[in-house]
């Protein structure tokens, strides 16, 4: 099984572990893991901003480097969701490309989602010990449906006790552009989100989007904790040497 | 009512840094939520299959909306009702000034009706010498607050706890401050019974309007609904043109959505189905029946894109459970309709150019378009304003441009390659060997009010190459 990864923009940028522990837990699985060297951005920034002719360019470009692969996974909710749901809708006008959209629509899977529901994994390498809450990412949960997926494979780990938060389907405030043009109204956002947190008194947050990641911790610290741990749900399953 | 849409984002400091308005905003929208959680948890069937055929009902009434005006007007004249129309709020205002004038109307009382705000009508009604009177209880307590507009479509109040209401009734009505809800809805009532019995004129709104009978259904939990319906010699009904539902069957169907949606209630206290005239030998209803149907951008979304946000039938879910309207409160959208269904509607009734922000400010979680029981895309309708922003030149050009560079960036691989490397050894150097930044030059919104956790220094792409040569040389 061929199985092509898409690291996304952000965690190339950001936290390459993200990545190479996807890798690892696609190989532990026995994939045969391709990562295209030209992958960069699935153009999600550029759809939601309104720009459909930069969204195109990069879906195309997309759909181009991952072609004739068994199955394409994205360690992103957000970033899946936009291939799955739509780039059928951004290549709407083209019948062709339309067409492309939705057969490598059909292959793409949202990491947690690949691994329980494709793969059939039953055991993980990661061995955190520890108690954890997992937070629902808004596209993750609301456009691919993975919400038993990651409770399950946390639920794979011994060490692992999974406490629920108050509202873990409640948006984080992120929202990509958004957190920067309207940067105090997504701070109050993640003030509520960082209290649901707290109030579990779990060792880390897990979830499994970085955007997500990035806002959750950076108000975390803000706010002045500094013991809960903010952890991709890829980092905590592959163990964290990556 | 002048749109102060344009002013969303200027608006929002004062909102997030007002405590009381927070802590009212948090009580609200906590109960609202828990309460339609659980409405859909007990319902007794399928709820998902409840909403398709909700969402099935209002589609086929806006896929032909003339016909259906057709029927309507048709069947609400056989009941001696008078059918009216009127294209924007100013014609709102004049045509209920003009039969206000016809039958000697002095004081109007009315029950709930956003198009009422659309029209401005108390401002219209005082004007020319005729009292109005809300009788909704959040809508009064907004009258007597200097006619604040109401900052919710179905709780008008909100943003106002019970004791901000009690000092507002203790200084209108000249009496000692009661501090419960049930004192207070009975002071209320006292004061509102007058006027119900002295007013020539019921206005109101409609949730449905019924084709085959004629008739406009009113779901309402205080029974002023039913006064003002019933006890006036002339009843006003002023509503959408998008409001008809076809048969009763479907007003039940929708109305196991609605009330479980709004408020998290079975059903609401009162269902008010307001047929014709009061015809002979009947006891109750109004000599003289007026529907006004207002169009106010309504009809021009018929057939386009934005459709689908006809078929609203104004439960608020989509507000009570969207993240920026819990943190800002419904003030702050500036015009009649607040939280994701405003935003999308705002922009479309008063212009696209006028409320700029609205579009933009939504984490577009699709909380909304989880919740709303006619299956309404919010997020993808406020994308496509977004979309018809960014293609009418009405988003700031440094915006544009930069989107523009980084789209341009991202189709070149190899120039984009080197692009994050030195944007991840610029952050990286920004943390200076901690693990966050503090403070960010490109950036500074973000690290207002929050770290940016530092990054790894190098990228995914760089580090996954040198692993391969790596393994390349080990293997040879
Ligand atoms: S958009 Fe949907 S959720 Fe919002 S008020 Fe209308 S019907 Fe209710």
């Amino acid at each position: 099984m061929r199985v092509g990864l898409f690291v996304t923009c952000l965690v190339d940028l950001m936290r390459p572990r993200i990545g190479f522990a996807a890798l690892r837990l696609l190989e532990h699985a026995g994939c045969e893991v391709v990562v295209p060297a030209d992958q960069t951005c699935c153009g999600q920034p550029a759809w939601n901003a309104g720009d459909r002719a930069t969204s195109r360019r990069l879906a195309l470009k997309l759909i181009d480097e991952f072609d004739g692969l068994d199955y394409v996974v994205v360690p992103s909710g957000s970033c899946a969701g936009m291939i799955r749901v739509h780039y059928p809708e951004v290549l709407r006008d083209d019948a062709v490309a339309r067409a492309r959209a939705e057969a490598l629509a059909a292959r793409t899977f949202e990491l947690t989602d690949f691994l329980v529901n494709v793969l059939r994994i039953e055991d993980v390498p990661g061995g955190f010990r520890g108690s954890v809450t997992y937070h629902d990412s808004c596209s993750g949960l609301r456009e691919l449906g993975v919400k038993a997926q990651p409770r399950a494979l946390l639920g794979l780990m011994p060490g692992v006790e999974l406490r629920e938060m108050e509202a873990a389907e409640a948006c984080c405030g992120f929202g990509g552009a958004f957190a920067v043009k309207f940067a105090g109204i997504s701070t109050e956002i993640a003030t509520r989100k960082c209290r649901s947190i707290e109030a579990t008194a779990a060792d880390a947050v897990v979830l499994g989007d970085l955007g997500c990641m990035l806002n959750i911790e950076g108000r975390l610290r803000r706010l002045g904790d500094e013991h809960t741990r903010v952890l991709h749900i890829a980092e905590i399953l592959a163990g964290e040497d990556g | 009512m002048r749109s102060q849409a344009m002013h969303f984002q200027a608006r929002v400091p004062a909102k997030l840094a007002d405590e009381r308005l927070q802590a009212n905003l948090a009580r609200a929208s906590g109960r609202f939520v828990a309460a339609r959680a659980q409405a859909v948890a007990e319902y007794e069937g399928d709820f998902e299959a409840l909403r398709d055929a909700g969402r099935d009902i209002r589609d086929r009434v806006v896929a032909d909306l003339d016909v259906w005006l057709e029927t309507f007007e048709a069947s609400a004249a056989a009941r001696g009702a008078e059918v009216l129309y009127a294209r924007d709020g100013e014609e709102i205002g004049r045509l209920v000034v003009e039969i206000a004038r016809r039958h000697g109307v002095t004081k109007v009382v009315k029950s709930k009706s956003m198009l009422s705000e659309e029209a401005d009508l108390n401002a219209v009604l005082e004007a020319a010498g005729i009292t109005p009177v809300e009788t909704d209880l959040g809508e009064y307590i907004q009258q007597l607050d200097d006619n604040e507009p109401p900052s919710h479509i179905l709780a008008p109040a909100f943003h106002k706890s019970k004791e901000e209401v009690a000092e507002l009734f203790a200084r209108a009505h000249g009496r000692p401050p009661v501090d419960d809800i049930a004192g207070l809805t009975r002071e209320a009532r006292e004061v509102l019974r007058r006027h119900f019995l002295t007013a020539q004129m019921g206005l109101s709104g409609a949730n449905f309007l019924v084709a085959e009978t004629g008739s406009a259904v009113l779901v309402t939990n205080e029974g002023n609904g039913r006064m003002v319906t019933t006890l006036p010699p002339v009843h006003v009904v002023v509503t959408g043109i998008e409001k008809i539902v076809p048969t009763l069957e479907d007003v039940a169907t929708l109305l196991r959505l609605l009330p479980r949606s709004a408020s998290g209630q079975r059903i609401s206290n009162y269902v008010t189905v307001a047929t014709g005239v009061r015809a002979a030998g009947e006891l109750d209803g109004p000599d003289h029946l007026y529907v006004i149907l207002v169009d106010n951008g309504r009809a021009a979304l018929a057939g386009g894109e934005f459709a689908t946000m006809l078929r609203c039938i104004r439960c608020g879910a989509c507000m009570n459970h969207c993240p920026v309207y819990q943190s800002v409160g419904g003030h702050a959208y500036g015009w009649v309709y607040p939280g994701p269904m405003g935003a999308v509607l705002t922009p479309l009734f008063t212009g696209l150019e006028n409320a700029r922000d609205l579009p933009q400010a939504s984490t577009l979680c699709n909380q909304c378009g989880a919740v709303c029981p006619v299956r309404i895309p919010l997020p993808g309708l406020l994308r496509r304003l977004r979309e018809r922003q960014m293609d009418e030149g009405l988003r700031p050009r440094r915006e544009r441009r930069a989107l523009r560079l980084w789209g341009w960036l991202a189709a070149r691989p190899r120039l984009y390659r080197l692009a994050v490397r030195v944007a991840a050894r610029y952050l990286d150097w920004l943390a200076d060997g901690t693990d966050r930044i503090r403070v960010m030059g490109i950036a500074p919104e973000w690290t207002a009010g929050r770290d940016l956790p530092a990054p790894e220094g190098r990228t995914f792409r760089d580090l996954y190459a040198a692993r391969r040569k790596h393994s390349k040389e080990e293997g040879r």
